[in-house]
């Protein structure tokens, strides 16, 4: 399939375990694999990962490129894609790899597939409709830009023969600047210590029934109260009650989802829950995937008559 | 000050998904439609600029007849006037096509700001915002929690991973997109519907844009072959029963665990 060029990205100084999973998706599609490191003093990294699927490794290593910088970042992955003569360019769906990518598809005009989580029989498969539908998505001609899915694909950790090579880039037409990065403050409710957790959603339908139907199911099992996005976008909770990629990541011994549909940005904070029970009046919903005990009914029904039933078993 | 804010029509969150014949997309017939969550929060942001200072706040989007019906909310909420661009020549199109389009109003519009949704919430592409920018030639940043007025530009601060906030400065013209959340966001009034009756909808094709022929699914280069309920794994265990024999398998479940 031609040259496919895996943009790594670092975080904290090392190479991220979703770019090792590009290696993999890569792997899947077929082809000769190049790879780019971005950053500043990363000329040890760039080795590694030569030497761990990584193939050609171009290194951008640049004071200016130290922080993400979509105009920065943007021309150091046009100088890998130039330098390696890429087809398909695979870059990880993280916050950097989602302000970035698109920009590179339109500069290129080349098609540009989004959050693709699987390739198979030539076509990409992405989720559409916040996980309720999937898609398979065909590219036309042989140049694409793929963001992919991190957690998708089990990181390659085997080795390989590969070599780096320094790359030039020119950064100096940024205007977009950085300034710093805010690490997010703990305050109040930390989740990470509760062993069990009842979270509710949208579905809950307003701030009232969180004080009403969560929360004394929460205080019956002894644990806290979690909720999905939405809940907290629409100000009915504040935002350490957010469980998910954008909140906390959590691993309770029992997990109670009530109206979440199980978006992958919520089962990511989660799914490493020792038990989960969803409950839920869509029986497609996808947070029925990663529960072990399903419910398919109105939570308004369930929820109060289980914190009665719990509150009984306590005598 | 001019701020350009694109807004997508999409089925209602709470709709049915039912594929349609040529397995392609969901059958639209029948269902509702909302303006996609997240540009509600761009439109909104858009508002508060306008609330605290001057601009114009122009809308505009993509899609057919129906659109009008998102349009005219965003009049009631509080924006100048809309443009909405119709042509049965632009289905099939993809995010790239979309951005195109949206790149020829900008040029027409020359806005100061252009303020947008992360992500679609039917296709989840979340391409169309950087694509733009970069047709556009303009500093961009996506899922924006903040906006601030800052020199001869904005301050925004871009939501990380784990809530962690990314801040950058963008210089005018700009283009940014936004993550849900990051206000709260108004209702229309009676009087703004009122109001919305008299504003302008200026209807454009894609002649008007001068991209006849360059729309649509000859124009595209991605299209989706097959859209299906994702393959499901073993699943969770359903409990059945009435709510009593429900609710006495849980608590027997959740004793099992050690929790009770
Ligand atoms: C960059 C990014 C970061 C994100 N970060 C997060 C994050 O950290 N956490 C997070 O949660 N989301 C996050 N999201 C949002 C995510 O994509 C989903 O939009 C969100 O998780 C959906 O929340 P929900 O399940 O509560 O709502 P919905 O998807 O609207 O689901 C509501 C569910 O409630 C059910 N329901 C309705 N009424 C009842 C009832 N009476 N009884 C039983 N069930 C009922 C419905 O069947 C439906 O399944 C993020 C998105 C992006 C793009
Ligand atoms: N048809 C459209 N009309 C106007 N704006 C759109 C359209 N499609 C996408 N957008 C904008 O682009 C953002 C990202 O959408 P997408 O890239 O399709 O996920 C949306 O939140 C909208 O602000």
């Amino acid at each position: 399939m031609g040259n496919i060029l895996i943009v790594t990205e670092l975080k904290d100084g090392a190479i991220r375990e979703a770019s090792y999973e590009l290696v993999s998706f890569a792997q899947k599609i077929g082809g000769d694999i190049k790879s780019l490191v971005i950053g500043s003093g990363v000329a040890g990294e760039a080795e590694s990962f030569a030497k761990k699927g990584g193939g050609t490794v171009y290194v951008a290593d640049d004071a200016s490129l130290a922080n993400y910088n979509v105009d920065g970042y943007a021309a150091a992955i046009r100088a890998g894609i130039d330098a390696s003569g890429a087809d398909v360019v695979l870059i990880s769906n993280t916050p950097s790899g989602w302000d970035v990518a698109p920009r590179i598809a339109a500069a290129l005009d080349v098609a540009f597939v989004s959050d693709a989580f699987d390739f198979q029989d030539g076509a990409y498969i992405r989720r559409i409709f916040n996980g309720k539908l999937d898609a398979r998505v065909k590219v036309e001609g042989d140049k694409a830009i793929v963001s992919v899915q991190p957690g998708a694909l089990a990181a390659f950790d085997g080795s390989s023969e590969g070599s780096t090579e320094a790359l030039t880039v020119d950064t100096s037409g940024a205007r977009a600047k950085f300034i710093e990065v805010k690490v997010a403050e703990s305050k109040g409710v930390d989740l990470t210590k509760a062993s069990v957790i009842v979270s509710g959603g949208r579905g809950v339908g307003d701030p009232e029934k969180f004080t009403e139907v969560i929360q004394p199911l929460a205080d019956a099992l002894g644990g806290a109260m979690g909720a999905s996005r939405p809940v907290v976008d629409a100000g009915w909770l504040p935002h350490q009650y957010q469980v998910g990629s954008s909140g906390q990541v959590v691993t309770p011994k029992l997990y109670i989802a009530c109206g979440i549909s199980g978006a992958i940005q919520h089962l990511v904070g989660m799914k490493g829950s020792n038990f989960i029970i969803a409950i839920n009046k869509d029986p497609d919903a996808p947070i029925f995937e990663v529960a072990q005990l399903g419910v398919v009914a109105d939570l308004f029904e369930i929820v109060p008559a289980l914190t009665a039933a719990v509150a009984a078993a306590k005598g | 000050m001019k701020i350009l804010v694109c807004l997508k029509q999409v089925p209602h969150q709470d709709a049915r998904l039912d594929i349609d014949g040529a397995g392609t997309w969901i059958k639209e017939d029948g269902i509702k439609f909302e303006i996609n969550s997240y540009d509600t929060f761009a439109l909104e942001e858009a508002l508060r600029i306008k609330d605290a200072g001057e601009a114009e706040v122009v809308v505009v989007s993509i899609g057919p007849d129906r659109v009008t019906q998102a349009l005219r909310t965003a009049l009631g909420m509080g924006a100048d006037r809309a443009v909405h661009v119709k042509d049965t020549e632009i289905d099939g199109s993809d995010a790239l096509v979309i951005s195109k389009l949206l790149a020829a109003v900008g040029k027409e519009e020359s806005p100061d700001l252009v303020l947008m949704g992360l992500m679609s919430d039917d296709g989840n592409t979340a391409a169309v915002a950087p694509m733009l920018a970069e047709l556009m030639g303009i500093p961009s940043a996506t899922a924006v929690m903040s906006v601030e007025a800052s020199g001869d530009g904005y301050k925004v601060e871009r939501e990380l991973e784990g809530g962690a906030l990314e801040v950058v400065e963008l210089p005018k013209p700009c283009l940014i997109a936004v993550q849900s959340g990051l206000n709260q966001v108004r209702y229309a009034s009676l009087k703004g519907i009122m109001a919305a009756k008299k504003k302008p909808i200026d209807v454009k094709g894609a002649g008007d844009l001068g991209l006849a022929g360059n729309v649509g699914a000859g124009a595209a280069k991605t299209h989706i072959e097959k859209i299906f309920a994702p393959v499901k794994g073993e699943g969770a265990e359903i409990v059945e029963g009435s709510t009593d024999e429900v609710v006495t398998q849980l608590v027997a479940k959740i004793k099992e665990l050690g929790l009770l």
